[in-house]
């Protein structure tokens, strides 16, 4: 790699010192004049009609401006995909969920829209619910929608070479099944929305978002505006981690609350709002049949899942496809075959989840560390047998074009002594490994690709205009540390609007790991431009050709003769005294297969690029507890290249805090008829500061030909490799494979005492 | 969430505090460290017309010694509790008790008084209005079924005080005021077993004081709590163990108090019985400990099952038991 | 309900709010007094994003009754830096990279100030303790530690 400025340090972010100082403003500290309070009247059932809703008397209340129900929205159904259009943002005909949106007043304070609820009155004749997968799948069940029989929302499959034979040539062959409650995402910031509607007809709204301009579009459609009257805005986000990717009933209830009363509503959902009235991810039961040769290599491949997805379709189709997906990018297989199952049920609605599917990586990667105790084999040399390798395709013929999963697992292993380890650890102490991969990104038509803008003061400073979100990744200092980069500038110099659709160009959003390739490379190619550009000022200027110029400390040199310069800012105005104005404009579309579908064709290239990891965790259970401590966990990733290595590493320590220790230890959601009992982080328990172990973050780096200087992801992988060395660990440890997750104390005890008996 | 409307009392007296509570008998609710009414009272679980606040009396904090007990104003907050070397010295189980409630913010402002008088929980009863809305009230709602335990004839909540089951294995007193008059009782006599209302205290007292008695001659203690992180949670189950031993390495008493095994804290006697008088083996610390199945109350009416709290009341005791044990041996 | 008439000192100012009875310091602060940077994040006390130092220890700002503050020296994240300069806490979670979504961060930072103010060499073990009622679910915690452990004078360079 060359000798960057900013590229590849470990810089302080842009956006920290607001935050640092509380001034950063998050949605619900935006203080508009004349703001009415909204606040939202939920279902109490599970599943019911709605035979009639009353809202004269909540209307009558002094302080109240504006009450919506269905009848002020169109009740056209929207969904995600044109095939899952299947949700009215207020329902006409009947609540498949408990808490799901009914109506929604704004007043002049909080306690008047409370009192306001309190007024409606809504007639339901209450029907028959499921609330699990086997229950909605039974013969008979009550219909969640009427469309879906037997309750399947979504079925993918994927069938590629010939399992059958596969597993006749296989060595060894075995089938178990994983399974695994909800968990859910317990962002900080609790989701909330201000919308504004004034007699332009036109929307500014802020709310927390993973895509502004996948948020605008589909409120465009509802309210029936045109799409450059809706002004989705910059705003500080507290955290996405998959949650908050499509638009969901508050964004349109608070715009339409606004339109109704021309006033600006902030609508702030308490946590337990936030926790079943926007998204959770999917319980599952996933069974997967594996054979492999005698070297444990894996011959073929059968996996079907299930997954709850809740009342509604959601973002259904890429739900089901990405447990699978991860899966056949990360191993080696030829003959795979897939059927998953999105099942309808009266819950709340599952979306998209960092560590999605906890059933079905920690089963694939469980599934391998007992096929190697089967035939000798130590589990990280499964891993190594099936790891991906560069330059192969993907079962649904994705190109791999960088990857370093062997070499994280390498790493990993040196790093956290797995063979000093391995086989010799005292009882109850065990290790365990897990091995993942991720996309960046995958098809979106005609929102796939990221455009930015660079314009000039004439100072020689710049504006970065891009449509990249940042969740509190750091995607805000990403795009200033490469426009800085390319231009010679220094961060200071650099101001960034983004993420507003009235001003920034459309960008596929942050839920999809996407922003650092995609809009990384967007920026990259726009600077490009602008910095071609004033390389040719300065090529006439210093009277040599612009490819033997450099940009370095805001001064364009001669590469060979460095004492030879002239500043940016002179560049600059040379250009403006000639009357010609310099700007840059870059724009990236990945190269994937636009015919690729989720469900109608499931093959062809995913997207440009994947990153792969590593993770490998020691613990210490407690045998008369069934307690875990997790001594130390080594974490390998493949990132292409770490654009701002502790940036990364923040990465790292996150996504094993969410995926492992929580994922795997202590998160779950408990259910009581389709009610969430634990909505709040004292009963759904994320992990503390106590809680969390040694890390050892190594990043490894493969420099991916088109990533932006060979970035790809680092946001998602490591949560899910982390689950499934969490799961391996705790497994040897005690020497019983569990496949019901998480691993609670009650069930290692349960497990550690059957063995008891057994043996 | 918002707090429903109710007038603030700011008594400069304790005097006038108690004629308060008098004055407005059965609608008012105390506010001492806050860290609980005030969440009952968003989740609509508590409406009281007044909130009595304990924050302008005087010398409603501090921890004294008294000739041969220790004296804990009912408002001192956990913190100076922790922080107090003369209860960490005199009764290592309450300090410990303490130390382990909630985490730290909470400990800044929630009161030994507090802690000892907060009402039982259970999952399907600390709900919001969100959760509650369409189903039937139950007991401890006023109501006539229980969620967490099918057909059952009464309430199973649980109380799950830290400083309780601790303060109990050392027989310490509390000392209730009402205007005219006070009584001082046994802790433990504080409570009705009734998860409806698990607190047998007039509604128009105060708990003034905590008196523990300093024990003589040798004596340990411990408390050892389970949670499923390392912070901030309500026990799931816990165990407080009294010792006292003699010269010869006997345990001449030994008191052992569970928590979060029903809707008050539970003294086994039998699981006593089985350490006093002998120097216990570890097939004593066994026996003692399972010894406390029988008497405790468990359902699934928290985040982990019922069989798994079950268990850990043995593991949890045994643990207890030992470490006491073993402090007494050292201190000889 | 009457209205009162509260008298509250809010990083070194004093401020007499009109309101009523029933409002916790959270509120107070955030819709009264526009001090924004105090987060709710949960509202029962389990999450710590309402932090707020009150005579120089961090307590649950949405649980506290705002009468229960009346005489307190509070002090809310606006408070800690000085007109420009901000206070060494902050500088280091910057430093350290201990904010990503940033808001758990004003509890966090608050929360670690008090800690040095009264431990200024407190272990691993006693940071994470300290900030063990603050949840973080961006960070892991661990560059948080670092941050604070910079500032410690344990010894360690």
């Amino acid at each position: 790699m060359g000798d960057f400025s900013l590229i590849g340090k470990s810089m302080k972010r842009i956006d920290t010192p607001l935050k640092a100082t509380g001034q950063a403003q998050f949605s619900s500290d935006l203080m508009l004049p004349r703001t009415l309070i909204g606040k939202v009247l939920r279902s109490p059932y599970a599943h019911a009609k709605i035979l009639n809703i009353d809202i004269s008397k909540a209307e009558k209340l002094p302080g109240v401006k504006a009450v919506v129900t269905a009848k002020d929205t169109c009740a056209d159904k929207w969904g995600v995909f044109r095939y899952t259009q299947d949700q009215q943002f207020l329902p006409t005909d009947k609540v498949r969920y408990v808490g799901e949106e009914v109506a929604a007043v704004a007043a002049v304070d909080e306690d008047t829209a409370i009192q306001a609820l309190k007024l409606i009155k809504v007639e339901y004749e209450e029907l028959p619910a499921v609330f699990d997968i086997k229950s909605a799948l039974e013969s008979g069940a009550p219909l969640v929608h009427q469309d879906h029989p037997g309750n399947i929302n979504i079925h993918v499959n994927i069938d590629v070479g010939d399992v059958v034979k596969g597993f006749g040539e296989s060595y060894y062959v075995r089938e178990d099944t994983f399974t695994a409650p909800e968990d859910s995402y317990f962002q900080g910031e609790p989701y909330a929305v201000v919308a504004q509607y004034d007699h332009t007809g036109s929307l500014e709204i802020w709310m927390p978002n993973a895509g502004p301009h996948l948020k605008a579009k589909p409120l465009s459609n509802v309210l029936k505006i045109p799409l450059n009257k809706v002004r989705v805005r910059k705003i500080a986000i507290g955290g996405a981690f998959g949650g908050r990717s499509e638009i969901c009933p508050a964004d349109v209830i608070c715009a339409f609350l606004a339109r109704k009363s021309q006033r600006p509503v902030k609508l702030v959902y308490t946590r337990e709002e936030n926790s079943i009235a926007t998204r959770q991810a999917h319980s599952m039961i996933t069974t997967i049949k594996t054979g492999v040769n005698k070297e444990g290599r894996v011959i073929s491949r059968d996996i079907t899942c299930h997954m709850d997805g809740g009342a509604y379709s959601s973002t259904g189709p890429i739900a089901v496809s990405v447990p699978f997906l991860c899966m056949e990018q990360a191993y080696q297989m030829e003959n795979v075959r897939y059927n998953g199952y999105r099942v309808f049920t009266n819950k709340p609605i599952r979306g998209m989840f960092r560590t999605h599917g906890r059933a079905f990586a920690c089963g694939v990667d469980l599934q391998l560390d007992m096929i190697g105790r089967e035939l000798g084999i130590n589990p990280i040399e499964m891993r190594l047998r099936n790891a991906r390798k560069v330059g192969e395709f993907t079962p649904t013929k994705s190109y791999v074009a960088s990857c370093g999963m062997t070499e994280t697992i390498l790493k990993a292993g040196e790093k956290a002594g797995w063979n000093e380890k391995w086989g010799k650890l005292p009882p109850y102490y065990g290790i365990g490994i897990g091995c993942n991969s991720v996309q960046t990104g995958f098809p979106m038509g005609i929102r796939g690709g990221s455009q930015a803008f660079i314009k000039f003061n004439e100072e020689g400073g710049i504006t970065v205009i891009t449509g990249i979100v940042d969740n509190g990744q750091g995607n805000d200092h990403m795009i200033v540390q490469i426009a800085a980069e390319e231009l010679g500038l220094g961060v200071c110099d650099v101001q960034l609007i983004n993420a507003d659709t009235e001003v920034t160009p459309s960008d596929p959003g942050s839920y999809s790991m996407c922003e650092t390739f995609i809009g990384g490379n967007a920026v990259r190619l726009a600077a490009q431009d602008a910095k071609n550009k004033l390389l040719k000022i300065a090529a006439e200027a210093l009277k040599v050709s612009p490819d033997e110029l450099i940009v370095k400390d805001r001064k364009i040199y001669i590469e060979k003769s460095p004492d030879k310069s002239i500043s940016i800012s002179k560049a600059i105005r040379i250009a403006l005294s000639r009357n010609e104005s310099i700007s840059g404009e870059g724009s990236y579309w990945p190269k994937v297969d636009s015919k690729r579908e989720w469900v109608e064709n499931p093959s062809g290239q995913l997207s440009e690029t994947f990153s792969f990891g590593t993770v490998i965790t020691e613990v210490k259970v407690d045998p008369e507890t069934g307690k875990v401590d997790v001594l130390e966990v080594t974490a390998a990733q493949d990132v292409g290249y770490a654009l701002n290595p502790k940036v990364i590493e923040g990465q790292f320590e996150g996504g094993i805090a969410m995926g492992g220790q929580g994922g795997m230890l202590s998160e779950y959601i408990l259910w009581y008829n389709g009610r969430v009992l634990n909505p709040d982080q004292l009963d759904y328990m994320v992990p503390l500061a106590l809680d969390m172990p040694k890390i050892n973050n190594i990043i490894v780096e493969t420099i991916d030909p088109n990533g932006p200087y060979g970035a790809k992801e680092a946001g998602m992988s490591i949560a899910m490799s982390a689950a499934q060395a969490y799961c391996g660990a705790i497994c040897n440890a005690i020497g019983v494979d569990i496949k019901d997750f998480p691993l609670t104390p009650d069930k290692i005890l349960n497990a550690i005492e059957k063995k008891g008996k057994e043996g | 969430m918002r707090l429903p409307p109710f007038e603030v009392l700011e008594p400069a007296t304790l005097k006038n505090a108690l004629s308060m509570l008098e004055k407005h008998k059965g609608k008012v609710k105390i506010i001492a460290g806050g860290t609980e009414i005030v969440g009952l009272m968003k989740l609509g679980l508590s409406e009281p017309p007044y909130v009595l606040s304990l924050r302008k009396i005087k010398n409603m904090k501090g921890i004294k010694k008294n000739k041969n007990q220790i004296i804990i104003r009912s408002n001192t907050t956990l913190r100076e509790i922790i922080e107090s070397s003369l209860i960490n010295d005199l009764f290592k189980g309450i300090s410990q008790a303490a130390s382990l409630v909630a985490a730290p913010p909470i400990q800044n402002r929630a009161t030994i008084g507090g802690n000892i008088l907060q009402n039982s929980r259970c999952m399907y009863y600390n709900q919001s209005e969100l959760f509650r809305n369409g189903l039937k009230p139950c007991y401890k709602a006023g109501g006539g079924m229980c969620r967490a335990v099918k057909g059952a004839n009464r309430c199973f909540s649980v109380y799950q005080s830290d400083i309780a089951p601790a303060l109990i294995s050392f027989n310490a007193k509390a000392k209730l005021e009402k205007t005219g008059s006070s009584r001082t009782v046994l802790i433990s006599d504080l409570f009705t077993g009734k998860g409806e209302n698990p607190h047998s205290i007039g509604e128009n007292e105060l708990l003034t004081d905590i008196i523990i008695p300093i024990p003589k001659g040798q004596y340990s203690s411990a408390y050892e709590k389970l949670r499923i992180r390392k912070s901030l949670e309500y026990p799931l189950m816990s165990s407080a163990v009294f010792m006292s031993g003699s010269m010869n390495g006997e345990v001449t008493d030994a008191r052992i108090v569970l928590g979060a095994a029903g809707s008050s804290p539970k003294i086994i006697d039998k699981a006593s019985k089985v350490l006093k008088g002998k120097k216990p083996s570890n097939k004593d610390i066994e026996t003692s400990a399972e010894a406390v199945l029988q008497f405790i109350e468990v359902a699934d009416n928290l985040p982990v099952p019922a069989s798994y709290r079950r268990k850990m009341a043995i593991i949890f005791t045994k643990r207890a038991i030992q470490k006491a044990l073993n402090d007494l041996r050292k201190d000889r | 309900m009457k209205k009162i008439m509260l008298a509250l000192k809010i990083n070194g100012e004093k401020y007499e709010i009109s309101t009523y009875p029933n409002r916790t310091l959270l509120e107070i602060l955030r819709d009264d007094l526009l001090l924004t940077g105090t987060k709710e994040s949960c509202g029962e006390g389990a999450c710590g994003a309402c932090t707020v130092l009150l005579d120089g220890l961090p307590v649950r700002s949405c649980l506290l009754l705002a009468t229960e503050a009346k005489g307190c020296e509070i002090t809310t994240i606006e408070g800690l830096a000085k007109g420009e300069k901000l206070d060494p806490v902050q500088e280091s979670f910057i430093e350290h990279h201990a904010i990503q979504c940033g808001f758990c961060s004003p509890g966090m930072i608050l929360t670690a100030r008090s800690l040095l103010n009264h431990n200024p060499a407190p272990t691993e073990e006693e940071i994470r303790f300290a900030i063990s009622g603050n949840v973080c679910r961006c960070t892991g915690y661990t560059k948080i530690v670092e941050a604070v452990q910079a500032l410690s004078n344990s010894g360690r360079e």
